[in-house]
């Protein structure tokens, strides 16, 4: 009666999806007279496994126009703005998604995307007693606000509102911000600290680097970042892909693995739109 | 799979013939629809020409600015709301107005397609996939 019914469990198993397999094996390991069933399926699904691993793998090594959903770049961005026209332009987001093939153990790709042109304007606010860099860092970069002593106590009588995502600072004013400007400063995450990086002598190349920033991390086997919206030109787009590019393969070269990830299909869409297959690698 | 998708994008370059025009962009520069969320008092045809036609229309005309703004109305008491489609010039003038009340998605393309200079999308220049 048991061997039948076993028979029965095992011949089922192969219609069944893995989890399903799994809780039966387990299901199935709990009477010690279904020891070998149990075995069996374990190394069925350790087969099947690797199968889906191989396949995944060959599928990375496929040229982008391999499959039926191809297109180049300029001609899918024509098909996402069609299929965007009318939406609200903060609705039209583009986003690039890239399968990966990592091996086991290997830890989940991250890392950091300086665009060209970034999706999001951040407003910024320089504090600093010293004119001449102030009036450099004008002529560099479009800061929002930009000021010394004159500006803390305009912010601290509230005169000026705290509408900026992010604030630097030199070390000459830094003490003084802290003991002014900490209650109205911290809790939104803008005080300018030397433990967040924000303070510097050289406040240009700070801002250099964090403008545009933007992180990206693997979840499952794939990354997704977005790269535009629709009322971007084609080259802006263009830009932002190869920049995503070139963070993807210092993350990979950064690797510390023996067997590095595999960068697999690529595909570009839309809030609204459909999925087009381009050329990444 | 990919069947599905491929007739999606099939109905925007190909399979949808009557936008498949080219409007003159030395001309009008834009189109600017208005009307409501909901469909009472008339405004379903509108909405169905944003989603029949307009795709197709900004595939075979890149530089056309189509904007669309829906009103949020639940009183169908209220019908006050306008259902317009406007035609812009280049300098932002309204050239044409179509009322888009109670008609039908293609009696607004014959409407639009009256009202605007237009040549048809030559055949070799058709996108299909």
């Amino acid at each position: 009666m048991l061997s039948r019914s076993f028979g029965i469990l095992s011949r089922r198993c192969e219609y069944h999806s893995g989890r399903v397999l799994l809780a039966e094996a387990v299901a199935a390991s709990e009477t010690a007279s279904a020891k070998p069933v149990s075995k069996s399926v374990k190394d069925k699904l350790k087969r099947r496994e690797l199968r889906r691993h191989s396949k995944r793998k060959a599928d990375a090594r496929k040229p982008a126009s391999s499959y039926p959903l191809y297109m180049p770049i300029s001609q899918a961005l024509r098909y996402l703005r069609a299929a965007e026209v009318g939406q609200p332009i903060s609705q039209q987001i583009i986003t690039i998604t890239t399968d990966v093939v990592s091996e086991r153990g290997n830890l989940n790709l991250n890392g950091n995307i300086s665009y060209n042109t970034p999706i999001k304007d951040v407003k910024i606010a320089v504090f600093s007693n010293d004119p001449e860099k102030l009036a450099k860092i004008k002529e560099e970069h479009n800061c929002h606000l930009i000021g010394g002593t004159d500006l803390v106590e305009k912010i601290k009588s509230g005169k000026q509102p705290v509408d900026f995502d992010k604030a630097f600072a030199t070390p000459d004013i830094s003490p003084m911000l802290t003991s002014q400007l900490a209650r109205v400063l911290g809790p939104r995450g803008v005080l300018p600290t030397i433990k967040k990086g924000t303070v510097s002598e050289d406040v240009s190349s700070l801002i250099k680097g964090s403008i545009g920033l933007m992180p990206f991390r693997q979840t499952g086997n794939s990354i997704s970042v977005s790269v535009g919206r629709c009322n971007f030109s084609d080259k802006q787009i263009l830009e932002n892909i190869i920049a995503v590019r070139s963070a993807y393969n210092t993350t990979l070269s950064s690797q510390k693995s023996k067997k590095p990830s595999l960068l697999g299909k690529t595909t570009i869409t839309s809030t609204h739109g459909p999925g087009i297959t381009i050329d990444f690698a | 799979m990919s069947a599905k998708q491929i007739s999606f994008l099939n109905k925007i370059s190909f399979k949808t013939k009557k936008p498949q025009i080219l409007i003159d962009s030395a001309k009008y520069s834009g189109l600017r629809l208005t009307f409501q969320y909901q469909n009472h008092n008339g405004h379903m045809g509108a909405r169905k020409f944003w989603h029949e036609y307009l795709p197709t229309l900004k595939f075979y005309n890149p530089a056309l600015q189509v904007d669309v703004l829906r009103v949020r109305n639940n009183d169908k008491s209220n019908v006050r709301v306008p259902c317009k489609l406007e035609v812009i010039s280049k300098d932002g003038e309204v050239l044409k107005t179509i009322n888009m009340k109670n008609q039908k998605h293609t009696s607004i393309m014959d409407r639009l397609l009256e009202e605007v200079e237009h040549k048809p999308v030559p055949t070799k220049d058709l996108i299909e996939i």
